[in-house]
This record gives C-alpha cells, sequence and structure tokens, in this order.
C-alpha cells in the first residue's frame, strides 16, 4: 500500500513522496481513502448479500423472494436499511445504557477492520501485514466483545442467554481456527495473506486443500470454526431464533440494530475470502505466476475475478448451509468442538510436518496425492450435482401431471 | 404464578432432592417467543441452559366453546368445532357428527363415511405437514417447514375445491357431509398423492436423516411408556412410545375396518424408546399410511347418497353419549349430554394437545432450554386445542 | 500388521473409535444429501405467486366454484322465508319485513349481513332454497373502519319474490358484482394486474 501511495505521489505530484515535506499528509489522505473504499465496500456487499441471499433462500423454499423494491427487487436492502435508520433508537430503561450505546460500535469496527489486511487481487491489499492472518483473526474477535456487552446491558434474559452462548462459542472455536490456520503457515512460511496466496498455485491440486488429507481436514476445520466465529446456522446460537426470541440483539432497534445483521453479512465476505486465500488459492490464475511476468491490466483484472468467484462461491455454500441445516444444540456446539475438531486439528498439524518432510512439495509422489485428492473432490462435487438432478427428476412428470405447468424453472429466469 | 419467588419456594417444595440453586430465576417462555405454537405460556425455572422446571401455564387460549355448544342447536354448532384445533379441522367436525348420530339415532350413508375418511386422512397429513415441519422451524431449518407448507396448499387447494374452505372446512354434517365430491377430485387427490409419496422421501433426506437433526431430537425428552400411558398421552405421542393404541384399529369406528393400513409405532428409531425422534417419526410414517388409506377409499368409495335425510331443527331426547375419533394429535372425543331441546345440555370435548401438555412438567426435568422447544414441538401441541 | 493392532485394541476402544469416525462420515454425509435437495430446488418452479401483482389467470378462475366468499344476495329472487337468518349460529344475518298497512302488501325493508362477524361456514347459503343467498369469490373486504363491513342489501324496500313452480333453475347472479358494490372501502384496494406472459 506504501509502495502504491509513493507510486502515485510520484506519478500527479512527479516528485519522490519521500522528499516532500508534506509526506505524512499525503499518507494521512491516502489512509482515509483506502479506509473509505473498504468501508463502503463491505456495507455494499453487505447490504447486497442481504438481498441476494434472501432470493436464494427464497427459491430454495419455492418462493420468489423480494422483488418489488427496484427492478427485481435489487434495491430491497436500501428500502430495509432506510427503515431501520428511521425507527426510534429505543434504549430499554434498566439497560446499562452507555454499554448498551457502545457495543455496537465493538462489532462495526470489529467486522470492518478485518477488511484492511484481506487481499482482492494480485497485490491488492489495504495493507499488506506481515501478521495479516492473526491480524483478521485478532480483529474479528472484538465482535464478541460487541455481542456480549451487548447481551449483558440490555438487562434481559433471553439477551444475557444470547451473550453468554457467544463467550462460550467464540473462546471454543478460536482455537480450531488458529490451529487449522496453522497449517497454511507452515506450508506457506509467512503469515501475510499475500505471500500465502503467492505460494499457493492457480490448478486445484496446486491449492492448499488438497496439499495432503492432512490439509483437506484442515480446511473442513477451518471452514466449520469460521461458520462458528461468525454466528451462522449451524451455529447462530447466540441469536437462535426460535430459542432466544433473538438473542443477544433482543432489545435493540433501530440503527443500533442494524449494525448486528450488518455485521453478520459482511462476515460473509470475510468468512469468504480467508478461506479462498489460506485453502482454495486466491487470485491464483490457472498456468500463470504473476510474480515471474511483468504486471499488466488484464491479469490484474482475471486475478481480481477469480478472487471474486471463489470468494462467492464460498459465500453460497454458506448461504446454501444457512438454509439446509438445523442449529446445533449449545452443548453439542461445544461437543463437536473439543471432541472433534480440536484433536483433529492436532493430528493434522503435526500430520502436515511430516507430511511436509516425507513428500515436498514437488516431489512426485506429493504431486501425485495432490492430483489424486484434487480428482476425488472433484468428483464429490459432481455426485452432489447428482444427487441434486437425482431429485429433481424423481419430482419433475409428477408435478407437472400436478400443476399442469413445466417444472423447469432455471434460477436465471428470474420471475 | 405472578411471583417468582413464590413459584420458586413451590418447586422446591415440590423438587426436595434437587439442590437448592441461589441463582435460581424464573423465565417467561411465551406468550410471544417464536416457537411456542400459538399463544402458549411456560414458567421456566432455570440457573443457566439447563433447566430445572418448565411450567406449563394452561388457559391463555380459552374461548369457550363448550359453553357455547349450550347455546347453539345441533346442526349450527358444527363451525364451532372447526375452531377446536385449526389444523386438523375435519376431525373435531367427525366427532362431533358422530356423537349426535349416535344419540339421535341416525344412520350415515355408506359414502358419507367414505368421503368423511378420505377428508379426514388428508387432514391428517397437513396436520402432521405442520407439526414436523413446525419442529424442524423450531430447531432452526427453515427450509424444510417451507416444504411441506407447499405440500400442504395443494390439499388446501383439494379441501377448497370440495367444500370452499381451506382451513376451517364445517364440511361434515350431522348424517353426512354437506356436499357431495366434484367429479374431477378424485383424480385431483390422485395426482397429488402421485407427487406427494415420493417426496417424503426427498424430506427425509433433506431433514429427517441429517445428523444434526437426528442428535438434536434422539434422546431428548424420553417418555417411557408407563409415563406414556400414566399421564394420558394419546394418538402420535403415544404410539412414539410403543404403545399401540390407534382407535381406527382398536375401535374401528366409521369403515376403517375397510382398509389395510398399518399402525407404526416408535422403536427407537435413532435413540431411545419414545424420544422426541421417535414422536417425529412416527408422523412422518403415519403420512405413508394415510396415502394407502386414501388410495383405498377412493377405489372403494360407493355410490348414493352423501347425508341421510335429517330434520332442520333436530331435537334429541334425554340421553348422554361419548364418541371418540383418532385426530392427528390422538384421541378426541366428544362427551355430550341431551335433554330433549334442540341443543345440547352439557359437551365436553376431550383432546389430544390437553394431555401433552400434562406431560411437560415431567418430561423437562433437566432439559436445556433448547430441548424444551423440541419437547413441545414434538408433542405437537396447538394451542387452542389445549384451551378450547 | 494392522489386524494384529486392531486385535490388540480393546474391543470397546475400538467400537468407540469406529462410533467417532462414523459419526463425522454420517455428518457429512447427510449435509451433503441435504444440500442436494436444496440445489435442486434452485431449477424449480417457485409454487407462490405475486398477489396481487403478477397473476397468471384472473383471481375468479383461481378461485374454486365452491369458494366460501363474502356472501351476496340477489333480493329479486329472495322470498323473504328468514331461514338464512335463523339458522346463522352467530346472528350475523340481520332481516326486517315490513307490510303496508293498506294493501296488506309485505316489503323486505332490510337485509344486512354482518361481514366482520361472519365466520363464512356456508349453513346460511346451504338452506337458502331459491339460491339468492349466495358466497362469492370475493375475500378481499379490508376496511378502514368496521361500520363498513355492515353490507345493507337493501336500498328501496323490495317485494319478496314468489317462486314459480315450474321454473327450476333461477338464474341468481352469483358474478360477485353485488358485493363488490356494496363492500364500501374496496376501491381503495390494490387493482389485479395479469402478466405478460400469461
Amino acid at each position: 500500500m506504501k509502495a502504491f501511495a509513493d507510486k502515485l505521489f510520484l506519478n500527479i505530484f512527479h516528485i519522490q513522496a519521500a522528499d516532500s515535506p508534506y509526506l505524512a499528509l499525503w499518507y494521512v489522505l491516502m489512509m482515509f481513502l483506502v479506509s473509505f473504499i473498504l468501508l463502503n465496500f463491505a456495507a455494499l456487499f453487505a447490504g447486497i448479500a442481504s438481498y441476494v441471499e434472501r432470493r436464494i433462500a427464497a427459491r430454495m423454499q419455492n418462493r420468489i423472494g423480494p422483488n418489488l423494491v427496484g427492478p427485481q427487487g435489487i434495491l430491497q436492502w436500501l428500502a430495509d436499511g432506510l427503515k431501520m435508520f428511521l425507527k426510534e433508537d429505543l434504549v430499554p430503561q434498566t439497560a446499562d445504557k452507555f454499554i448498551f450505546r457502545l457495543a455496537p460500535y465493538f462489532v462495526f469496527a470489529g467486522l470492518f477492520g478485518a477488511f484492511v489486511a484481506l487481499p482482492f487481487g494480485y497485490g491488492i491489499v489495504a495493507a499488506d501485514l506481515n501478521v495479516g492472518i492473526y491480524y483478521i483473526l485478532a480483529i474479528t474477535s472484538l465482535v464478541v466483545v460487541g455481542i456480549i456487552s451487548g447481551g449483558w446491558s440490555s438487562n434481559s434474559k433471553w439477551a444475557l442467554f444470547g451473550a453468554l452462548r457467544s463467550a462460550a462459542q467464540i473462546i471454543s472455536y478460536e482455537i480450531p481456527t488458529g490451529l487449522s490456520l496453522m497449517l497454511v503457515v507452515m506450508l506457506a512460511g509467512s503469515l501475510s495473506t499475500q505471500s500465502i496466496i503467492e505460494s499457493q498455485g492457480g490448478w486445484p491440486w496446486e491449492w492448499f486443500v488438497f496439499h495432503s488429507p492432512f490439509t483437506l481436514a484442515g480446511f473442513f476445520i477451518f471452514f466449520i470454526s469460521s461458520l462458528a466465529e461468525g454466528n451462522r446456522v449451524p451455529f447462530d446460537l447466540p441469536e437462535a431464533e426460535s430459542e432466544l426470541v433473538s438473542g443477544f440483539n433482543t432489545e435493540y432497534s433501530g440503527l443500533r440494530f442494524l449494525i448486528y445483521p450488518m455485521a453478520e453479512w459482511a462476515n460473509l465476505w470475510v468468512v469468504g475470502a480467508m478461506v479462498t486465500l489460506t485453502y482454495l488459492g486466491g487470485w491464483q490464475i490457472p498456468g500463470v505466476r504473476l510474480e515471474t511476468i511483468p504486471s499488466s491490466v488484464l491479469l490484474f483484472l482475471i486475478s481480481i475475478t477469480i478472487f471474486f468467484i471463489k470468494t462467492l462461491a464460498v459465500v453460497f455454500i454458506v448461504i446454501q448451509l444457512r438454509w439446509t441445516l438445523p442449529r446445533v444444540r449449545v452443548d453439542q456446539m461445544t461437543l463437536i468442538c473439543w471432541t472433534y475438531l480440536v484433536p483433529i486439528a492436532l493430528i493434522c498439524l503435526i500430520g502436515t510436518m511430516i507430511w511436509m518432510l516425507a513428500f515436498p512439495w514437488k516431489s512426485v509422489f506429493g504431486t501425485a496425492i495432490r492430483i489424486l485428492m484434487s480428482t476425488v473432490g472433484g468428483s464429490v462435487m459432481i455426485w452432489c450435482m447428482l444427487r441434486a438432478r437425482h431429485n429433481y427428476v424423481i419430482d419433475k412428470d409428477r408435478f407437472e401431471k400436478l400443476k399442469g405447468i413445466p417444472a423447469w424453472y432455471p434460477p436465471w429466469k428470474l420471475p | 404464578m405472578k411471583n417468582p419467588a413464590k413459584v420458586n419456594e413451590a418447586i422446591r417444595h415440590l423438587k426436595p432432592q434437587a439442590a437448592p440453586f441461589e441463582e435460581e430465576m424464573s423465565l417467561n417462555f411465551g406468550p410471544q417467543h417464536p416457537s411456542t405454537h400459538g399463544v402458549l405460556n411456560f414458567l421456566v425455572v432455570t440457573d443457566g441452559e439447563v433447566m430445572h422446571q418448565a411450567l406449563p401455564n394452561i388457559g391463555y387460549l380459552h374461548r369457550g366453546i363448550e359453553k357455547l355448544a349450550e347455546m347453539t342447536p345441533y346442526s349450527g354448532f358444527m363451525p364451532y368445532t372447526d375452531r377446536v384445533d385449526y389444523l386438523a379441522a375435519m376431525f373435531a367436525n367427525q366427532v362431533f357428527a358422530m356423537a349426535v348420530e349416535s344419540l339421535a339415532e341416525i344412520e350415515v350413508p355408506k359414502r358419507a363415511e367414505y368421503l368423511r375418511v378420505i377428508v379426514c386422512e388428508l387432514n391428517r397429513i397437513a396436520s402432521h405437514f405442520i407439526a414436523t415441519g413446525a419442529l424442524a422451524l423450531d430447531l432452526g431449518a427453515v427450509t424444510p417447514f417451507v416444504q411441506w407448507l407447499r405440500e400442504r396448499e395443494f390439499i388446501n387447494d383439494i379441501m377448497e375445491a370440495l367444500c370452499g374452505a381451506r382451513l376451517t372446512y364445517n364440511y361434515m354434517r350431522i348424517g353426512g357431509v354437506s356436499v357431495d365430491m366434484p367429479g374431477d377430485l378424485p383424480d385431483k387427490i390422485l395426482r397429488f398423492l402421485d407427487h406427494f409419496e415420493p417426496i417424503i422421501d426427498e424430506y427425509n433426506r433433506l431433514i429427517s436423516n441429517n445428523e444434526i437433526f437426528v442428535k438434536r431430537l434422539a434422546d431428548v425428552a424420553v417418555i417411557s411408556p408407563i409415563d406414556a400411558v400414566n399421564f394420558g398421552l394419546v394418538g402420535p405421542n403415544l404410539r412414539a412410545s410403543g404403545i399401540g393404541i390407534d382407535l381406527r384399529k382398536t375401535l374401528g369406528y366409521s369403515v376403517y375396518p375397510d382398509f389395510d393400513f398399518e399402525v407404526p409405532l416408535g422403536k427407537g428409531f435413532r435413540g431411545a424408546l419414545g424420544d422426541a425422534y421417535d414422536r417425529y417419526m412416527v408422523r412422518i410414517l403415519e403420512m405413508t399410511q394415510s396415502c394407502r388409506i386414501i388410495r383405498q377409499a377412493l377405489e372403494k368409495i360407493p355410490g348414493g347418497e352423501y347425508r341421510a335425510n335429517v330434520k332442520k331443527k333436530l331435537k334429541v331426547e334425554e340421553n348422554e353419549v361419548y364418541s371418540r375419533v383418532e385426530s392427528a394429535r390422538g384421541e378426541m372425543g366428544v362427551y355430550l349430554i341431551s335433554d330433549g331441546t334442540d341443543r345440547p345440555y352439557r359437551l365436553k370435548i376431550k383432546t389430544g394437545s390437553f394431555t401433552a401438555m400434562s406431560i411437560v412438567e415431567k418430561a423437562s426435568q433437566g432439559l436445556m432450554v433448547a430441548d424444551l422447544i423440541a419437547l413441545i414441538g414434538s408433542l405437537d401441541v396447538v394451542a387452542p386445542e389445549v384451551d378450547r | 500388521m494392522v489386524s494384529a493392532m486392531e486385535t490388540a485394541v480393546n474391543p470397546s476402544v475400538r467400537s468407540a473409535v469406529r462410533k467417532y469416525f462414523k459419526n463425522i462420515y454420517q455428518l457429512f454425509y447427510s449435509i451433503l444429501e441435504g444440500m442436494a435437495v436444496t440445489f435442486s430446488y434452485l431449477f424449480r418452479r417457485p409454487i407462490t405467486i405475486q398477489y396481487p401483482y403478477k397473476l397468471d389467470k384472473p383471481m375468479d378462475e383461481i378461485i374454486p366454484d365452491r369458494f366460501r366468499g363474502i356472501l351476496g344476495v340477489d333480493l329479486r329472487y329472495c322470498i323473504a322465508c328468514r331461514l338464512c337468518q335463523t339458522t346463522c349460529p352467530i346472528a350475523c344475518i340481520a332481516i326486517d319485513l315490513e307490510r303496508n298497512p293498506e294493501t296488506k302488501e309485505r316489503f323486505i325493508t332490510r337485509f344486512d349481513i354482518d361481514i366482520s362477524k361472519c365466520m363464512f361456514c356456508g349453513l346460511c347459503v346451504e338452506v337458502c332454497s331459491t339460491g339468492t343467498l349466495h358466497h362469492s369469490k370475493i375475500f378481499d373486504g379490508t376496511s378502514r373502519h368496521v361500520e363498513n363491513l355492515v353490507l345493507e342489501f337493501v336500498n328501496t324496500p323490495v317485494r319478496p319474490f314468489i317462486k314459480p313452480k315450474s321454473i327450476e333453475d333461477i338464474p341468481v347472479d352469483r358474478s360477485g358484482a353485488i358485493t363488490r358494490n356494496k363492500l364500501k372501502d374496496f376501491f381503495d384496494l390494490p387493482k389485479f394486474r395479469l402478466t405478460d406472459e400469461a
């Protein structure tokens, strides 16, 4: 980022930034600009993700979803946000008013701070921190401070339940998250998000997820515990609408309430991007080593597109999981963590160490295993598609007989 | 009930073996809670996630339907019976009609009995949709519930084409049914059944076999066969505990002896006998049996009258009767005393949800708050049926 | 070597280990099956319709003929037998008859139906021998004031209909036009719109 700012300064003012007396001012200006862009990106993504999720969920449930505000309802999220904005900001009389007001800021800061270290394409990252991964882990943990203080200060029993569940959940799931990230860090030899991506490749067998059986398990552990940290189904215990009314945000209203769901949807991107950059090869273009060839705008754009597609695919999986699965119970949540995720993550850590020594990245056996595993992964996906097709074929004729209208209605055909 | 401290005192007295918890709090679970299926209220005594006790508070939805019966002519009470259990209105229709028929000694035409069976079994399927779907909804899975709502919509369409209403049917009359089937309805029902039967498998793949779902329900709130009998559980809740009492078989009322069907029993499908998953699974299996009954009924249905000749102003001699049917929520009975006028002297409705509520207090001991909703959902309690 | 290890391990431990991995396998398998179901629904037709904005057919064609909608009275054929009034379990029908003192002729001066009370049970329609009291297909009777829901079918007193023996089918207007005119707030409601692709 610093290099980019220097270069921009040189291009605009035709002097080296380091020589200029306004260096500090320029950096501050650039910081504001970048954070403005990132904030807007996150907020826009959260808004549009809420709309897209509702449309996808609707189609999974034989419904149409919001389609009245704007063409195909694309402005629904704006309308919802505006409505929330205009609502009265109620603070319960018996609440701890200061903390109650403060709590959403923690959530906001924690979630949006993570965007600083997330890459978007080759060389496109606000701050390529050398502790990038752990910075993201640490700053997203701030969210739980907001949730706990919000739930506690509401002075409502249901909100307190939600807050305490959240505390248990985040504390448990930090450990498998950290352990499964350790695999990647070991493989890449770096904590920086960019260099983790650079040490992977464009083809599926060059991704870390298919490096060895251990990293495959690590991938799932990381994915599951990211879901848990983001309070998504099946781990949405802190909110648990049908159990705890609305969990920690029961007493919130108006803009302060809006922060919570917005952070949850922005978190979708964080989860997707983290999974993509650590295990799924990030922005790597198949067959091209970006760091060895001269940079060009086209390659930049392709790398951004690849990163976006991968991230959105993960986001789609997360959304689909939410609309498929029931919620786990609170004791099962900790049980999953401590009897499955943590021991397996530890085994994977040791296993990967041994694997790295036994079968180096470029060795024949290692490559063969990687190709084999990516084939298996692809076949599982194809099997899933065939099962989906099977479900469709069974019902097709009978549905058409029943309703007298064709059953085929692909998602791109918007109702 | 108003003073939590007093309630805590009362519970301590009731349960001396429980260790005294100083930090106990009482929590109002409902009536505005999202998963109380209407207007139920529980007083949950807890000091955290694990409940010490959940006390059902019955009487939130009392509408005095039984009293209304004393002021309404026999034929005029039929629309009110729809409101006893709005998810399975046909059974209340049928049980009231049967009670008056046996009092007034009215012979019901065979065709009417077959029509009653068909609509009742369709209604049973529709009711189990809500029972099993809402259970999944309470556990956080929204999609299965909406899938079932879609299937239920087809049944509603059938009912609407048959009698003009989608929920409060008021289809049956004393001495038969109000209207005959339209000519295209049997075909419509068959097409629905053809579509629906594979959907059960799909639904099982979607949620019933889902490991998280199974783990949430298996071994939760186990009701032993002895408890089930002692607390007077009826219907699927009783059968889930392994006791095969189904009035369609044991009593053989209406034309049910004509049909070949099985009564699914709980056998500890994924856990202990009589757990929440058994209660859920028994309902899913019952849907298949209902499909079988409907298919046979549509095949065997005789022609002829659909309604016996009954005087418009029906007067019944002094007598009393108890008639019962196997509703979607178990035995539904009407105890009817007549005094020679055109309206009942006294009418008492016995419902399955009421007895199901009685076991909540016992079965909920030591459960978690999240399990309480699984318990209520698996018992398939419908709030208006509890209080009538 | 593997079998030697297996025999060495305590069977209870072995079954526990097997259960541990079976749990993981079942979890993943059932989740994938469930996701295959939800994914297939992305390619199936949504079942809901966009009432009242997008309809494939007019509402009258969607609703079956036996639909028990808001009651309508075609007063031309009312014989003033008052059976509907006595049958109604909640007494939401009010009929007044007056006799002209000079000509001794009877007139229906009032035929009110309180839709806000009506529970659409259809008992009144069943007893009506001429079919003058009928269910229309109208169900959207929302109103800003509850008194607007009392439908007054008599504007000027009318003579009761005398049913000729020869006529079997009485041509009652069942289109719902009568009821719709009586619903005072009806014209505030959103209008139907048909889709182009229908």
